[in-house]
């Protein structure tokens, strides 16, 4: 059995909201899908080679645990920033997701780098934006809506027009509850601000993760799972939000 | 001679608590916390007043249980005392107990103490306070605990008990307590269980092994009562129970607990084997604070618990428990304690996100729903159902349980159907809070319809 790993970044910094969820999915499904899937805990100061692992994960976490990371990371960044050109699968939501841009400015005036890894940045105002929130996107080819649970206070603007957003907000805030743009996505990375955890409800996105990992080890998925549960779960949001 | 300063202190106090009674909150650890500001000693002071002993009762299942067993016991004998809430047992919490009891002069004397305290505190309250008893009612490892923290936590208590004249009531059936009495130097009395029909031999295979506190090897066990409590001995140092003072023989747990300690036969309304822990626990501490058997038999036979904390029902023949699930601690130990039962069983669990459940249910991802997968086949259904059954669903399919034993029942009253009429010894009904208070209807009624065979008459008349 070909074995996959997953490093999970800083889980005891960036930790928030079930978001291990978004592993525990992942992990599931390979191993239905025949795959044997690691994952591995990297915590500061650690060792990382990214030739070693097939994707990345990181959660939120507060201001603070955000600064800790960021001087951890940028000494890793620009071979990072290569192995995501390459198309290296990540995923980061919401603190995680806002360390990607060139800056963080909280509410109350104080400025944190980015890693720059793309040109966005991000304000921080008092009053958050929370709530469940729905998506449209594609996958593989596939339309598909996305459903999750936003609560942040940090409000992200594009500084270039040509990032492409995870997807198009149909109900909820996204990025800055302004241009209708949520979250970020370039090659097989994938930024958000979606809590639920993401992935359980949202199968397709799931899997566009698992393809990715099997694609660059020449492994071919030879199962279809049966995702008629977390279809129901994922419609029983989408009408939750539709009609509110 | 009135020191000017407690009293105010105390005043303070009781005002905080007044005002948070009608601002709605529980109000628990901010008075004691400020009265301790304007008069440190307060605390102190306020504990001399108990005039027999002071009991503190910790352990990591079954503090509260526990305690309300023996203030109840202690009510039944008409003594007056001093009984922290649950939720409130640090040691700001504790003062905040003994403000709320006693007079504006903090003179009013009081027979006894009762306070539930985290393991964690106990060195800071018994900094404070000289109890006659401390009661430890069991050490479970929490599956999060990677870092040893209950390891340490025990040597903490060890160290702060030493020297002091206390005498410690410990479980002889736990192997995390088994070497208390040699390395404190302390009079230690225990409790235990006899041989039960309800024991097992083998430990479940997820259970980590059970390491031995005096020497580090492995323990061997000759049975299992319930999790690592059990008849254990290491088989490099020798290390075994300590013989019980009290000993709850002949357990039955159908169709409630009875057992016997010595002459006295005891029956609770409770159930489940971690409950028949909780109330040999506290006959032992009653006992030992000399408290008569009728009084004790009396009080636990009348003892009821709290609706949706483990609420049993009889509807056709079967037991149907209900239990609140708000968080993950509190749905990681539900699900614990209903995987260990050894019975074939329906689970049914309401997931609703109103505000006072939390809208946001991603909790249920930070909980260990796994803990029921080793036991999977005992269960038969589990019937997902509220606001947000999908999710429950979802979350159930990935612990690994097999997508044809989920059903997915958005509907309160159809899925409680399912749950009791399906195939199975016992049914479990949890639920998050807005869903409590339908399900317990749904049930009640249920239980008039269907009473079991030991119930006299149905509701139509008939006589069985």
């Amino acid at each position: 059995m070909e074995k996959l790993k997953i490093a999970h970044m800083y889980p005891d910094l960036m930790n928030l909201y079930g978001d291990r969820g978004n592993l525990i999915c992942l992990q599931k499904r390979m191993q239905w899908y025949g795959l044997d899937c690691d994952i591995k805990s990297i915590y500061l100061e650690d060792k990382l080679d990214f030739n070693q692992i097939d994707m990345l994960f990181m959660g939120g976490g507060s201001d603070r645990e955000q600064g800790l990371v960021y001087n951890d990371l940028i000494k890793k960044a620009d071979q990072l920033m290569q192995h995501i050109n390459d198309g290296l699968p990540m995923l980061c939501i919401c603190g995680a997701y806002q360390l990607l841009g060139t800056y963080y400015k909280s509410h109350d005036g104080q400025v944190m780098e980015g890693l720059g890894f793309f040109p966005f940045y991000t304000v921080g105002k008092k009053d958050r934006l929370i709530g469940n929130i729905l998506l449209e996107s594609e996958f593989s080819g596939h339309k598909s809506t996305v459903v999750g649970f936003e609560n942040h206070g940090g409000r992200t603007y594009f500084d270039d027009q040509n990032l492409q957003a995870l997807g198009t907000v149909t109900k909820g805030h996204g990025n800055n509850g302004e241009d209708k743009t949520e979250g970020i996505r370039f090659q097989n990375l994938i930024g958000t601000y979606l809590h639920g955890p993401l992935l359980p409800k949202n199968p397709l996105l799931a899997d566009f993760f698992i393809q990715a990992m099997t694609h660059r080890n020449g492994i071919e998925l030879n199962t279809v799972l049966d995702d008629s549960i977390e279809n129901i779960a994922h419609e029983q949001v989408r009408r939750k939000i539709i009609s509110a | 001679m009135f020191k000017i300063r407690k009293i105010v202190a105390i005043l303070v106090g009781k005002l905080i608590i007044i005002m948070s009674r009608i601002a709605g909150n529980q109000g628990s650890t901010l008075p004691g916390k400020l009265s301790s500001r304007i008069y440190p000693p307060l605390l102190k002071e306020l504990s001399h007043n108990t005039y027999k002993d002071t009991f503190i009762v910790t352990g990591t299942n079954g503090k509260t249980t526990t305690t309300n067993m023996v203030a109840a016991i202690l009510k039944a004998q008409g003594s007056s005392y001093v009984h922290n809430q649950a939720g409130a047992n640090m040691v700001n919490g504790i003062t905040t107990a003994f403000i709320r009891q006693t007079n504006l002069t903090g003179t009013k004397p009081f027979d006894y103490a009762l306070l539930e305290t985290d393991e964690a505190n106990v060195p800071l309250l018994l900094e404070v306070i000289k109890p006659r008893f401390i009661l430890i009612t069991n050490f479970f490892r929490d599956q999060l605990d990677r870092f040893g923290e209950l390891d340490h936590t025990i040597n903490l208590i060890k160290g702060a008990v030493k020297g002091l004249d206390i005498e410690l009531v410990l479980n002889a059936d736990d192997p995390l307590e088994s070497h208390f009495s040699r390395e404190t130097g302390l009079r230690c009395w225990y409790y235990g269980f006899a041989d039960t029909e309800y024991d097992s031999f083998e430990g479940l295979e997820n259970r980590e092994g059970r390491h031995c506190v005096m020497c580090g090897q492995e323990l061997e066990y000759l049975r299992f009562h319930y999790a690592q409590l059990g008849v254990f001995n290491c088989p490099q140092c020798g290390n075994h129970n300590p013989a019980p003072d009290f000993i709850g023989s002949d357990l039955r747990m159908t169709p409630n607990i009875t057992f016997n300690i010595d002459a006295m036969m005891i029956e609770s309304t409770f159930q489940g084997f971690y409950n028949a822990y909780n109330i040999l626990a506290a006959v032992s501490l009653a006992r030992l604070a000399g408290i008569d058997s009728p009084v004790i038999q009396k009080a636990l036979a009348e003892f009821q618990p709290q609706a949706g904390r483990m609420e049993t029902f009889n509807i056709k023949e079967k037991k149907v428990i209900l239990i609140l699930v708000k968080n993950p601690t509190g749905l990681n130990q539900s699900l614990s304690m209903l995987a260990l039962d050894g019975k074939t069983k329906n689970l049914f669990i309401a997931l609703n996100d109103n505000a006072a459940d939390g809208r946001d249910i991603s909790w249920i991802w930070d909980a260990d729903v796994e803990v029921i997968a080793s036991e999977a086949d005992l269960i038969n259904k589990v019937i997902c159902s509220g606001q947000r059954s999908g999710d429950m669903a979802v979350r159930i399919k990935y612990a690994d349980i097999p997508a044809d034993k989920i059903i997915i029942q958005p509907s309160l009253q159809e899925g409680i159907d399912q749950a009791i009429n399906g195939d199975s010894a016992v049914s479990y009904i949890l639920c998050t809070y807005t869903a409590l208070f339908t399900s317990r209807k749904i049930l009640v009624k249920m239980q008039k319809q269907y009473p079991t065979a030991a119930h006299q008459a149905s509701p139509q008349g008939e006589t069985i």
